[in-house]
């Protein structure tokens, strides 16, 4: 067993945490079940790591055989790193009969053409979602391992959500999916976050959103705070109000989880008590970063709360409305629409 | 928007306030006098308008028992006041005839439209339902002006609604456009509905692959005695149907599909509903 497969394996099992080793290798479902029991999740890692090591030799397992185990982890486990959505644009005619056979093909042909070692690996979860495990090599090495790019697409959906990848691998993962998934072009869609989960839920429209309407559903609950009869609260009307806006402008329930958005601007400076700046031609370029550990509902709670005026400024209500959490401001368009193709990751 | 409400605590300090100002600037003898004579006045002239209210009330309840009756394009030779104020008042029936329309339609499951910020925008509710089972409401929210615009909307990524929108002409047919997409909607929350009751109520029946949009069907049948897994591929292209397009066997007994009961089960997969086809399949003794 060479020394690349151990290091793999031993990074993988230090990757893990202990409670979930279990699980992970139950599912991966390659050890004998005397094997399985005879592991103790007591004992520290780097005994399980040897237990694991001495149980690959005796197996004859490949680097395959870890991969696979690795990518089922991954899976269970998706939120972790930091995920980036892309946005495929223009279908062909036939872009929304592709099936998933045809996809698995179509991809690893064109990525191989495109890469000389490259290693593929795709499942199929129960959540129609595919998994595409990526190792990337060049003329001279063979598949880094170490190193993966994971990719996630839900097929007769214009999404695709991407972890570990560099510059250098964009263009030619970009041209692989155009090519596999009978579209025509690929973009960023400025949308980020470490929840696989929530940002593919924003992106999908899964979480509760709040329309008018004239007949609201029975079932339809608000935060109802049982009061004191005597109390009455001075400003009722003009709270359910802003409550009304920050839920349509947000939604309502749980939120999708993002950590931050960034705002570019590009704007001239406007301050008419300061004149040295005013005049200045060029745009005045600066940097605004919200960060939170749920952005979504911080903002909705400083639109419910009156900390920030209502109705909500486009500015903010973009976020959820475009699906997007890195915008460019410039001084042509009132809101936040203009895009770039390089965005600061 | 406080001064609107006539309860609460700030509002009745507002007015005591605004009452001392304006009592400062007035005499205090005859102001007693004069202030009960202005709210006879006024009270006088309330009750006259609520009695021209309830006359008109009274009026339009006896004008839309009359149209109720008839058919809404005959003529009404019935009530003979001026023709300004019948006008009206048809106008008025008219308008609460169709509201009561509206909503007949909504409980029926219709659309349900109504108006949004100040009448610059609008919202659709489009409601699905399976096999008389209310599913998903999904929304539009619309801008009227400058152009008929869609704004905002709950409607998943793999309905093209950009699409349906372009194809239908939605700025000048929106009721065409408005029946496509509901068409869309129920066909793929009927696919959706069949998928999950395969998956619930056949569990011996293994589904290999279905897509977020429920257009391809892939299952593993049993055939019983021989335990022979058969391949079942059911094929949605039409997207705006419950029933699959194309029905495909796969079997390593290549006579199978040939066979009079599978080209019997092949035709009842693309007649009936997925779910209800296996019940009787599995009645037969097809499938395990």
């Amino acid at each position: 067993m060479d020394d690349s497969m151990k290091r793999l394996l031993q990074r993988l099992i230090r990757r893990i945490p202990t409670q979930m080793l279990r699980t992970t290798l139950d599912k991966w479902g390659r050890l004998t079940v005397a094997q399985q029991q005879s592991m103790d999740f007591t004992q520290p890692k780097w005994a399980l790591t040897e237990q694991l090591l001495s149980m690959c030799e005796e197996h004859k397992w490949t680097v395959k055989h870890i991969t696979e185990l690795e990518m089922i982890y991954v899976i269970d486990n998706p939120n972790q790193g930091m995920w980036y959505a892309f946005q495929l644009m223009d279908p062909e005619d036939d872009a929304h009969s592709v099936e998933l056979t045809q996809f698995k093909e179509q991809f690893k042909c064109h990525l191989s053409e495109l890469v000389r070692h490259v290693s593929v690996k795709m499942k199929k979860h129960t959540d129609e979602a595919v998994w595409i495990r990526i190792a990337w090599g060049d003329s001279f090495s063979g598949p880094n391992h170490l190193k993966p790019t994971y990719v996630v697409h839900h097929l007769q959906t214009p999404y695709v959500f991407v972890t570990s990848l560099t510059s250098k691998q964009k263009p030619l993962l970009y041209q692989a999916l155009v090519l596999a998934t009978r579209y025509q072009a690929i973009k960023d869609a400025n949308l980020s976050g470490r929840k696989l989960t929530d940002i593919r839920d924003l992106l999908m429209r899964q979480y509760q959103q709040v329309f008018p309407t004239k007949y609201p559903s029975p079932l339809a609950e608000r935060n109802q705070i049982v009061s004191n009869p005597n109390i009455e609260r001075e400003h009722a009307k003009s709270a359910e109000n802003r409550l009304q806006m920050a839920c349509e402008a947000f939604g309502e329930g749980m939120l999708p989880q993002l950590q931050s958005a960034v705002y570019k601007l590009e704007t001239k400076f406007r301050d008419p008590t300061n004149k040295t700046m005013t005049e200045r031609e060029e745009p005045f370029r600066c940097v605004v970063k919200f960060e939170s550990t749920n952005l979504l509902e911080s903002l909705k709670h400083c639109a419910s709360s009156g900390i920030s005026s209502t109705p909500v400024t486009p500015l903010l209500s973009s976020i959820p409305l475009k699906g997007r959490n890195y915008f460019v401001i410039t001084d042509n368009v009132p809101g936040p629409s203009s895009q770039t193709h390089q965005p600061q990751n | 928007m406080e001064g609107a409400t006539a309860k609460g605590v700030l509002s009745h300090l507002s007015l005591l306030e605004v009452q001392a100002r304006s009592r400062k600037t007035q005499p205090q003898q005859s102001s007693r006098a004069k202030e009960l004579k202005a709210r006879r006045e006024a009270l006088m002239t309330q009750r006259d308008q609520l009695r021209a209210e309830i006359q008109t009330h009274k009026n339009l309840q006896k004008l839309r028992a009359s149209m109720d009756k008839q058919h809404p394009h005959e003529e009404e030779g019935e009530m003979d006041e001026d023709s300004e104020n019948s006008q009206l008042l048809r106008l008025m029936a008219r308008h609460a005839q169709l509201k009561d329309l509206l909503y007949a339609h909504h409980i029926i499951g219709g659309y349900n439209v109504i108006k949004t910020r100040q009448g610059k925008g609008l919202c659709v509710s489009l409601a699905t339902a399976y096999e008389g089972v209310y599913l998903e409401t999904y929304n539009l929210e619309m801008d009227l002006k400058p152009t008929l615009r869609i704004s905002r909307h709950n409607i998943p990524p793999f309905i093209p609604l950009n699409r349906l929108a372009e194809q239908n002409n939605m700025q000048k047919d929106m009721r065409m456009f408005l029946d496509t997409l509901n068409q869309h909607l129920n066909a793929f929350a009927g696919r959706k509905q069949q998928l999950k009751f395969v998956k619930e109520l056949h569990t011996s029946v293994e589904v290999m692959e279905s897509n977020a949009l429920c257009s391809i069907l892939v299952m593993m049948f049993t055939v019983p005695r021989e335990k022979t897994p058969v391949l079942c591929t059911l094929d949605y292209t039409d997207h705006t149907r419950c029933l699959p397009t194309r029905v495909h066997f796969d079997c390593e007994d290549k006579e199978l599909s040939h066979s009079p009961e599978w080209k019997k089960n092949c035709s009842l997969l693309q007649q009936t509903p997925v779910h209800k086809a296996l019940i009787t399949m599995r009645k037969m003794g097809n499938i395990v």
